[in-house]
């Protein structure tokens, strides 16, 4: 119930916040404006018009969950709200979690709002999206789901710009953990293919999340990758909330 | 009299040695704001805690209320360990210039905060409207918080740290940014919880509020406990001076006293407690007629003042004692 009260209070309270419509207005503008590509590009139409429109999707999926992410709990501790919520009968796990769900609605319905419209467009313009451009979005989730994790950790302790850059470098360094990893086991040093192992371990492979190109393609995605990119990140997700959890419940409040 | 008055009833807010030390800066340079408070709050008291700006009372509240961990000692709400979440569940609590979701209106924010105590949804919405009546917020039940004034978000405040029909209220300067009729509403608002058989504890600059309505009152300075007790345990019974308001003969000279005001042929003169008599009847003897008598009590001002004044020498000492 508080959990519940919390998470729709942050749903609400992001819902009605004027930066989220601005976010809304551009990925819609993005994804009609990828409609007209398919009049001006020769080739394989379809399946540009399919990767700008999906890659849009997950662009502006990153970007809120970086954003929102960075200012949730700074937010509430600058603005002094925290003071009359942890002096209620109320864990501070709670506060947390309840604040990264309420998060993760609004992420949720604003990815099922871009979904719907490109559904709608794909019908009158190709024809239905074959599955794994449904199980994209499932892993898009997941994805956003540890990236919000994060941004939330590193709100609880810093400010927003602090947390932006933090939570940029893990998006970036996420998605380029694959190259990492190659390029360090290729190095001549001994220690740069330790520091690189110690990154490929530590840092988030958002990469494993990364089935653009099968959905763009209308392949199909096997199964395994799903069911294993998803223990991955629900697993780390858990891990990361709960480090969040423990640098707020060490903090004063000024 | 209220239960307060016999010292066997039960305590509700317990404070044992309880201490804060900021440490701020790169240097982590020690600060103490809080040092080695002990006192006992009981059930159906008003307490007052009083002190200069940056005596420690605001950091006394958030130590108590778990928005910032104490260094030192223990402290106790309604017989829980204070950093027990469950502790909270009887405490209603206003903190200093409160701030709020502005997102919300008064009505919305405070069916969120009901429910972070678990209370049905019909139970929120009867208490709501009686809550909004009380601090005369009806009007503005479903304006958002962020259209509200400093005072109106102060009574919004006020209705929040009643949402659970506390037994303990912890206010921490309720009266602050109220106008006259605010200040007066929330007199009667403390005076009703205690009727109800609810304690209150408040931190407060005005002393008049504070010596008008508590039973006892703690005085902190610098950090420290300096005084506790009733407030006329603390002010004393003792007459500071005496006002003689008379009307003067137009040949009188020499008066028997400090003129304080002297308005034509009216005069208030200031004497000692024990000049009074003499003069009077040096008064009378001159031929002046004696328009009142008022003799003036000490005031809780005077003792914080004196309190200020004998401390400033530990005061001194507050910034690095531990280095
Ligand atoms: N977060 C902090 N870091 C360092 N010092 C602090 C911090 N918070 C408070 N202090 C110091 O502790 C002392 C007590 O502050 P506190 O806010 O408790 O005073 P107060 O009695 O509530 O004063 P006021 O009447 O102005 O509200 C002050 O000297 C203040 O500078
Ligand atoms: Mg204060």
């Amino acid at each position: 119930m508080q959990l519940w009260a919390i998470a729709a209070n942050t749903y609400r309270e992001n819902i009605r916040d004027r930066v989220l419509y601005s976010i809304v207005f551009f990925a819609v503008l993005v994804l009609c404006a990828s409609l007209v590509m398919e009049e001006i590009t020769i080739g394989d139409q379809d399946k540009v018009v399919r990767s700008v429109a999906l890659g849009a999707i997950r662009a502006f999926g990153s970007v809120m969950s970086i954003f929102l992410g960075i200012g949730l709990v700074y937010k509430e501790i600058e603005k002094k709200t925290v003071y009359t919520i942890v002096s209620k009968p109320i864990a501070r796990w709670v506060f947390i979690v309840g604040k990264y769900l309420g998060l993760m609605g609004v992420i949720l319905t604003m990815i099922a709002l871009m979904a719907g419209l490109y559904i709608t467009l794909m019908l009158t313009q190709q024809g239905p999206p074959a599955l794994s451009v449904y199980e994209s979005w499932w892993m898009l989730t997941v994805e956003l789901g540890l990236l919000t994790a994060w941004a939330i950790l590193f709100s609880s302790y810093s400010a927003p710009i602090t947390a932006a850059s933090f939570s940029i470098a893990v998006f970036v360094i996420g998605h380029l953990a694959d190259d990492i990893w190659r390029f360090g086991l290729q190095a001549e040093s001994e220690q740069v293919r330790q520091i690189a192992g110690i990154l490929y371990w530590f840092l988030p492979n958002l990469s494993v999340f990364n089935v653009h190109d099968l959905a763009v393609h209308h392949l199909p995605i096997p199964f395994t990758q799903l069911v294993h990119a998803t223990g991955y990140g629900l697993g780390y997700t858990a891990v990361v909330l709960s480090l969040a959890v423990w640098v707020f419940s060490g903090r004063d409040f000024k | 009299m209220s239960p307060a008055s016999s010292s066997t009833a039960e305590v509700v807010l317990r404070c044992e040695g309880l201490g804060k030390v900021y440490r701020s800066g790169f240097f982590r340079i020690p600060y103490v704001g809080l040092e080695d408070l002990s006192l006992d709050v009981r059930r159906g008291e008003i307490f007052g805690f009083i002190g200069p700006n940056g005596a420690g009372k605001t950091t006394t509240i958030k130590c108590l209320m778990g928005l910032q961990a104490a260094t030192s000692g223990k402290a106790e709400l309604l017989g829980k360990d204070h950093r027990d979440p469950e502790s909270k569940r009887g405490v209603g609590f206003l903190p200093e210039r409160p701030y709020f979701y502005e997102h919300l209106t008064a009505r919305e924010f405070l069916h969120f905060y009901g429910s972070l105590f678990g209370l049905p949804k019909a139970v929120r919405a009867a208490r709501i409207d009686e809550l909004l009546a009380r601090v005369q917020l009806e009007r503005f039940a479903d304006v958002p918080l962020r259209a509200y004034s400093k005072g109106m978000l102060q009574r919004a405040g006020v209705a929040q740290a009643l949402i659970n029909d506390p037994e303990l209220l912890v206010l921490d300067e309720p009266m602050s940014g109220l106008d006259p009729m605010g200040r007066l509403l929330i007199r009667d608002l403390i005076f009703e919880e205690r009727r109800r058989g609810r304690t209150v504890f408040f931190s407060s600059h005005i002393l008049a509020d504070v010596e008008l309505i508590c039973d006892r009152v703690a005085i902190l300075v610098g950090g420290r406990l300096r005084g506790l007790g009733t407030v006329r345990e603390l002010v004393g019974d003792r007459i500071k001076h005496v006002d003689i308001a008379t009307r003067v003969t137009a040949a009188e000279t020499e008066l028997p006293g400090e003129v304080i005001r002297r308005d034509g042929d009216a005069v208030i003169l200031r004497v000692g407690p024990d000049d009074t008599d003499r003069a009077i009847d040096r008064l009378r003897a001159s031929g002046a007629a004696i328009l009142s008598v008022t003799p003036a009590r000490e005031h809780l001002e005077s003792v914080l003042l004196d309190e200020v004044q004998r401390a400033a020498p530990i005061n001194q000492k507050r910034l690095g004692v531990l280095a």
